[in-house]
């Protein structure tokens, strides 16, 4: 009998491809990667590192900031003979390095916000490092990155939010939040904008972005200890101070004056004012690059407080560049973020891939000559308290912003904050 | 495969043919199909051999033995020739017994321990985690710059720290047991050590390679230890906390402070009951079942969030399968002209990358800069309004996955034979009825048990909430359940809101989910068993 | 949205046509409508024409959004809120910026390479499992079947950590198996190959009458002639969707691939669009929908290159030889 035995044949085809195919695959991407501008990320990690005489020193960051420290950090590589491969997580790179950490893949370097400390110390995930010079810091900045009485980062900007106003819509900064909702309704019942504000309310809250006009209004979400860190035990959430001021907000929410709307979201919140339908944006220097592509005049100023209220300040962010503590290339790693990243040049270099607010003075000083934001934004951010780093802190913002956006979409005040409150409480225990 | 079949040859219960005919053994095969085979085992032994290579080089033996009995298993199979299934099984299994069933079932033994963020590791990480984060630097002490120099080869020597003191700029040499002057060292401008008699000064590549060595290595001195700072400066730090084995304890040397092992919480606890962040994992036993149940919020939303949760798995999977089908239908008609661009410029949808699409719908449902209030002229508040959320939520879904169903219906009208139905006639009563006999039922054993995947998967549909409201619209009294939430993604929420990922918890949870939704699986298919048979 | 109807049809035709297709069952009955309007032939509206409109309207509800990508695409502003439905201007800015600014052309042979692999090896053995699920009875069938069910609904997100370390080690083990390697994407892909697929052509396979491999049987024909020489010929038309779905499935998966692909020119196309807008999808929306849309491309040709087989009709002679 003849039986062609289709399968086998196909079954064995199939088997033989794959490993001729794995052999193409590989060298596939070892030519693509191969191109001038990336040549050490290419090939095998055994073949580079035979290939530089050295280690590899891997760092990991988002898609932004991974491009704009990759010439840098191949200068780095050349520099010391090693092999710099720069890659980008684009979503959840904390949770990808903790998960990478625990795995034991992980990076030497991870470059990321200060409020990751505190759940990167838990996972036992980064280092502390020494700081060649504390002192030539911005203090706001190596205040963020110190955690526990450690410094766990470099830092190397600082960001904050404050007011961007089309001055050809309104050209004086309005002195208080009252002067600014009246000339953003005047805007808008003549025609000239559409929204009074975009302040990315969101359709789930976001406390980041609320929290000046809170504080402001005298209300807080949390106590702090002796020594001044965040203490998420005292939950001050529905404090009477707290039902107060978002009192105060809610009057500016939908059912109020509609300066603050749910659906002005993360996403279009920065077209809006670009777009010329807004006079004025909350937002921080990220913000800064669209508005210059958009062509329109614009100056920067503190975010206006409540008339008779408590100054309108906002939390202060740092990015900073973290060691590894279970990197392969620890040394390394130290050297590239304590003595390398720590210089004004790379701040610089960092500064002009994203316009934020350079952490070295020296840096600082030396763009600020030709980029006044700097300064403006600087002063916006005075007095700010730095985005808490400790953990427990993510309970609270979750409920907190739920019940801000139900406040400004008119439910009631105290209702919304004590169910916030009991949340906190429970996940907090 | 153990509990292969004994009738192998198939349906009708006919008796097994003399053996060769439907098997697969070597005695009664062609030679093609022998030679077939012979190159198909041998690859599976060659790639067990490149695979066996690193294991034995890295004396992995556990993996080696499970590989080796792995190939056995499958030189087994093809060579016997009596159970047919497992030939055919095997291929696919391996990969999902690999790549599905291992990682469920660890995640699922996590259930019943603590493992998320700060109980990730072993107890021995969380004491390394703790005394390297108390590692200070001694008050007012210098910085040094630091040369790393080995004894003699400069991948194996032992290693030196060549120092130089940043006010005497005086050479100093460190090792394990301390510090003394270096004799003979050259010094440049900037105070680093350049050379010294007798050892090799690294450079930063070859340093890179001792990487672990440089970190381990500290120079005892009366106040504390120097250590490296990088690979060109170093300090004289100490250690604050240390594990003390004899009390099971960490001690903080600087306060006198003491926090003791807790193996229930698998945290170091102090007597107020503080823990220190990094803990370790720990088993909890029931822990986390006990914590679902009597979770507050979930008693008081369950149900309302289960009812929400099966209307939207129902509603998307009917929806898309009875317009799905109703389009399959129409365009199923040999002479409908344009039949090719209809049909991709109905899958379209399908095609274009679903996270993006998601996020598109989003924007296109806000309510004042979307565009489906924009060409309506409406300002419907759509993610404000509980119902009006769950509207979008299925719209959005239904979009999404209709395509899909009007892909598979229409292979499946296709491979309905037609003459079957044509053969009933032209006219159009009749065609109906061949349609309803004899396609409907057709059309039902193929796509039955798609439907129960299909909702499956719709139930647990995190990115259809995840992409699109977050579970939104919260109402004042609750922020933690809201108008969309399926109950995934408030497990998500819950799993990962507070203090970091707690993924002991969550498994647990999606267990209990797990079980719900597997009961309703297992009910519904058995009803396909009658199907099943109807040829 | 609906362009309208394709030719002038008759008036009440038009409306009872038009109320079928309000509700899906009433579609079927449309086939009736020949009787009661009486014309011997049927009209060509009640034959073909209302095919159009329903064909139309599924297009136009299928492409409304896409639309809209389509317009943000061609806008040189190319953020979210000056984009309209309809294109405000025809500029390729954003095309060109995606092309020079990204290594969007590795993304795109990344995707097309790992979800032609996978897609096509997938189908294979879930071709071979469905096959041995809907011809043999053995022990362990049913519970097989749904274990095959259940294991793909447990939530993917919590296996992560698992299938990470898992991984590592592979990267360790063998590296061109390993994190940023195509074939160890695949490989992890593979662990779904049996799960909805199967179902699906065995749902297909239980349609082919049994008679047929029994009588091939009886002639002398082992079960590798039936699998290869009948019943994979006869389910052409499923085998095709399979191979497309996987297809989609695989290019379009991001959870994995996110983490897994972490150097630049090892991603693929969803993990690098993402890339592009997280954070700051405003900005990058123009890019963002003019990527959206060249990462449809493959599959469109794909979905061209197997309609023929998806239209098969291939079964009508099968059946009777």
């Amino acid at each position: 009998m003849k039986s062609t035995r289709l399968f086998a044949g196909l079954a064995a085809a199939s088997l033989l491809a794959l490993p001729a195919c794995s052999g193409g695959s590989g060298s596939g991407s070892s030519s693509s990667t191969g191109s001038a501008t990336d040549s050490a990320s290419g090939a095998s990690s055994s073949a580079t590192s035979a290939a530089a005489g050295g280690g590899t020193l891997t760092i990991w960051a988002d898609d932004k900031r991974a491009a704009a420290l990759k010439p840098f950090a191949e200068q780095f590589g050349k520099d010391n003979g090693v092999t710099v491969k720069v890659q980008a997580v684009s979503k959840d790179l904390q949770a990808a390095f903790v998960t990478a950490s625990q795995a034991g893949n992980a990076p030497d370097v991870v470059v990321g916000a200060h409020d990751w400390i505190g759940n990167m110390v838990q996972n036992g995930a980064v280092d502390p490092v020494q700081l060649a010079d504390e002192a030539a810091f911005d203090p706001q900045a190596v205040k963020a990155v110190t955690y526990d009485g450690q410094v766990y980062g470099v830092p190397y900007a600082v960001e904050n939010l404050a007011l961007i106003r089309n001055t050809k819509l309104a050209p004086n900064a309005p002195k208080s939040m009252e002067d600014l909702v009246k000339t953003g309704k005047e805007l808008k019942t003549s025609g000239k904008a559409k929204e009074i504000m975009a302040l990315q309310a969101g359709q789930n809250g976001d406390v980041y972005h609320l929290q000046p006009l809170v504080n402001s209004a005298g209300g807080s979400l949390f106590g702090m200890t002796s020594d001044g860190m965040p203490d998420a035990k005292q939950v001050k959430v529905n404090s009477p101070e707290t039902v107060a001021a978002l009192k105060k907000i809610a009057a500016l929410g939908e059912k109020g004056s509609g300066a603050l709307k749910r659906s002005i979201t993360a996403e279009n919140a920065i077209s809006t004012f670009t777009s010329g339908k807004a006079a004025y944006l909350v937002s921080g220097p990220w913000a800064i690059t669209d508005v210059k592509k958009a062509n329109m005049s614009y100056d920067v100023s503190a975010i206006p407080a409540f008339e008779g209220g408590k100054p309108a300040t906002p939390f202060i962010g740092t990015q900073a560049f973290y060691v590894a503590s279970k990197g392969k290339n620890k040394s390394l790693a130290q050297e590239f973020t304590t003595n390398f990243v720590a210089t004004p040049e790379l701040h610089v270099a960092l500064y002009k891939a994203e316009p934020r607010r350079p952490a070295l003075v020296e840096a600082a000083d030396q763009v600020k000559g030709s980029d006044a934001d700097i300064e403006k934004f600087k002063a916006a951010g005075e007095g700010g308290l730095p985005l808490p780093a400790i953990p427990q802190m993510s309970a609270i913002w979750e409920p907190m912003g739920k019940a801000e956006a139900a406040i400004i979409g008119g439910a009631d005040v105290q209702k919304s904050l004590d169910a916030a409150a009991a949340a906190v409480k429970k996940s907090i225990g | 495969m153990s509990t292969a079949t004994r009738e192998a040859t198939g349906p009708a219960g006919q008796p097994t043919r003399p053996s060769g005919k439907g098997g697969w053994g070597l005695s009664g095969s062609s030679p093609l199909a022998l030679a077939a085979k012979v190159v198909l085992l041998g690859m599976v032994a060659a790639i067990t051999v490149w695979m066996a290579m690193p294991l034995i080089a890295t004396q992995s033996w556990v993996l080696l033995a499970l590989l080796l009995l792995s190939a056995l298993a499958i030189f087994v199979v093809y060579l016997q020739p009596r159970y047919i299934p497992p030939k055919y099984l095997v291929p696919g299994v391996i990969f999902l017994l690999l790549f599905q069933v291992f990682p469920v079932l660890f995640t699922v033994s996590t259930a019943f321990t603590n493992f998320g963020d700060g109980h990730r590791g072993s107890k021995e990480e969380a004491i390394t985690a703790i005394e390297s984060s108390s590692v200070k630097r001694v008050k007012d002490s210098a910085t040094y710059s630091l040369s790393i120099a080995t004894k003699g080869d400069p991948a194996t020597g032992d290693l030196v720290f060549l120092l130089t003191d940043p006010k005497s700029k005086e050479a100093l040499i460190g090792d394990a047991t301390g510090i003394k002057p270096l004799e003979g060292a050259e010094v440049s401008s900037l105070g680093r050590v350049t050379a010294a008699e007798g050892y090799t000064i690294l450079n930063a590549g070859q340093a890179s390679t001792r990487s672990k060595d440089i970190s381990n290595l500290s120079v005892p001195t009366d106040t504390g230890a120097i250590r490296a700072q990088g690979i060109s400066r170093a300090y004289e730090g100490v250690k604050a906390r240390a594990y003390d084995k004899a009390c099971d304890c960490i001690k903080d040397t600087t306060t006198g402070a003491t926090w003791k092992a807790d193996g229930d919480r698998g945290s170091f606890v102090n007597d107020k009951g503080e823990a220190l962040s990094q803990g370790w994992r720990v088993n909890v036993g029931a822990g986390n079942f006990t914590r679902v149940f009597q979770d507050k919020t979930l008693q008081t939303h369950f149900l309302s969030m289960l009812a929400w949760n099966f209307f939207f798995a129902l509603a998307v999977v009917f929806g898309t399968f009875a317009v799905g089908l109703a389009i399959a239908l129409a365009l199923h008609h040999p002479r409908l002209k344009g039949l090719k661009i209809y049909r991709i410029l109905i899958v379209l949808p399908y095609a274009m990358p679903a996270f993006a699409m998601m996020l598109v719908w989003r924007d296109m449902f806000n309510q004042d800069f979307g565009l489906i209030n924009q060409l309506t002229g409406a300002s419907t508040n759509w993610f404000g309004n509980p119902w009006l959320a769950k509207l979008a939520v299925i719209i959005i879904q239904f979009w999404l996955g209709y395509p899909y169903m009007f892909l598979v219906t229409t292979g499946a009208l296709q491979s309905i034979p037609t003459d079957l139905t044509e053969a009933a006639g032209v006219d159009g009563a009749s065609k109906f009825f061949s349609f309803r006999t004899i396609t409907l039922p057709l059309l039902f054993v193929a796509t039955a048990p798609l439907l129960i995947s299909s909702f499956a998967f719709n139930f647990n549909n995190f990115n259809a909430i995840g992409f699109t409201t977050e579970g939104g619209p919260f109402p004042p009294e609750s922020p933690q359940v809201g108008g969309t939430d399926l109950l995934i993604s408030y497990t998500y929420r819950l799993a990962f809101g507070a203090g970091g990922a707690q993924y002991g918890f969550a498994a647990a949870m999606s267990l209990l989910i797990f079980l719900i939704v597997a009961i309703i699986s297992i009910i519904s298919f058995r009803r396909t068993a009658a199907l099943e048979e109807i040829n | 949205m609906s362009s309208g109807m394709p030719t002038p049809a008759t008036g009440a035709a038009g409306a009872a046509d038009g109320r079928a297709l309000g509700d899906g069952p009433g579609l079927l009955d449309t086939p009736k409508q020949p009787v009661q309007l009486g014309s011997a032939q049927g009209s060509w509206f009640s034959q073909v024409g209302w095919r159009h409109i329903v064909a139309l309207l599924a297009v136009a509800f299928s492409l409304f959004p896409i639309i809209f990508v389509i317009s943000a695409a061609f806008n040189p502003q190319g953020t979210l809120s000056s984009t309209t439905l309809i294109p405000t201007g025809a500029s390729t800015e954003n095309f060109t910026g995606l092309l020079e600014r990204t290594a969007f052309k590795h993304w795109f042979i990344n995707s097309v390479v790992i979800a032609a692999v996978a897609g096509a090896l997938s189908m294979f053995l879930s071709a071979l499992a469905a096959y041995a699920f809907s011809r043999y009875r053995f022990k362990g069938r049913r519970p097989g079947l749904m274990f095959l069910l259940l294991v793909q609904m447990f939530p993917q997100f919590l296996a992560m950590v698992t299938i990470y370390i898992m991984f590592t080690r592979i990267t360790e083990l063998y590296p061109s198996l390993g994190f940023n390697t195509w074939w160890g994407l695949i490989i992890l892909y593979m662990g779904g190959a049996l799960g909805v697929n199967t179902w699906l052509m065995k749902g297909f396979f239980d349609t082919i009458p049994k008679d047929l491999d029994e009588s091939a049987k009886v002639d002398g024909a082992t079960h590798t002639q039936v699998f290869f020489g009948i019943i994979l010929p006869l389910v052409t038309p499923i085998l095709a969707v399979v191979g497309l779905l996987s297809f989609i499935g695989t290019i379009n998966e991001f959870l994995i691939a996110n983490i897994f692909l972490t150097e630049g020119n090892s991603k693929t196309l969803a993990v690098g669009l993402f890339g592009l807008v997280a954070g700051e999808r405003n900005n990058n929306f123009g890019i963002f929908a003019a990527g959206t849309l060249l990462t449809a491309i493959p599959t469109v040709a794909l979905f061209f290159a197997l309609q023929k087989y998806i239209v098969g009709g291939l079964t009508a002679g099968a059946v009777k030889g």
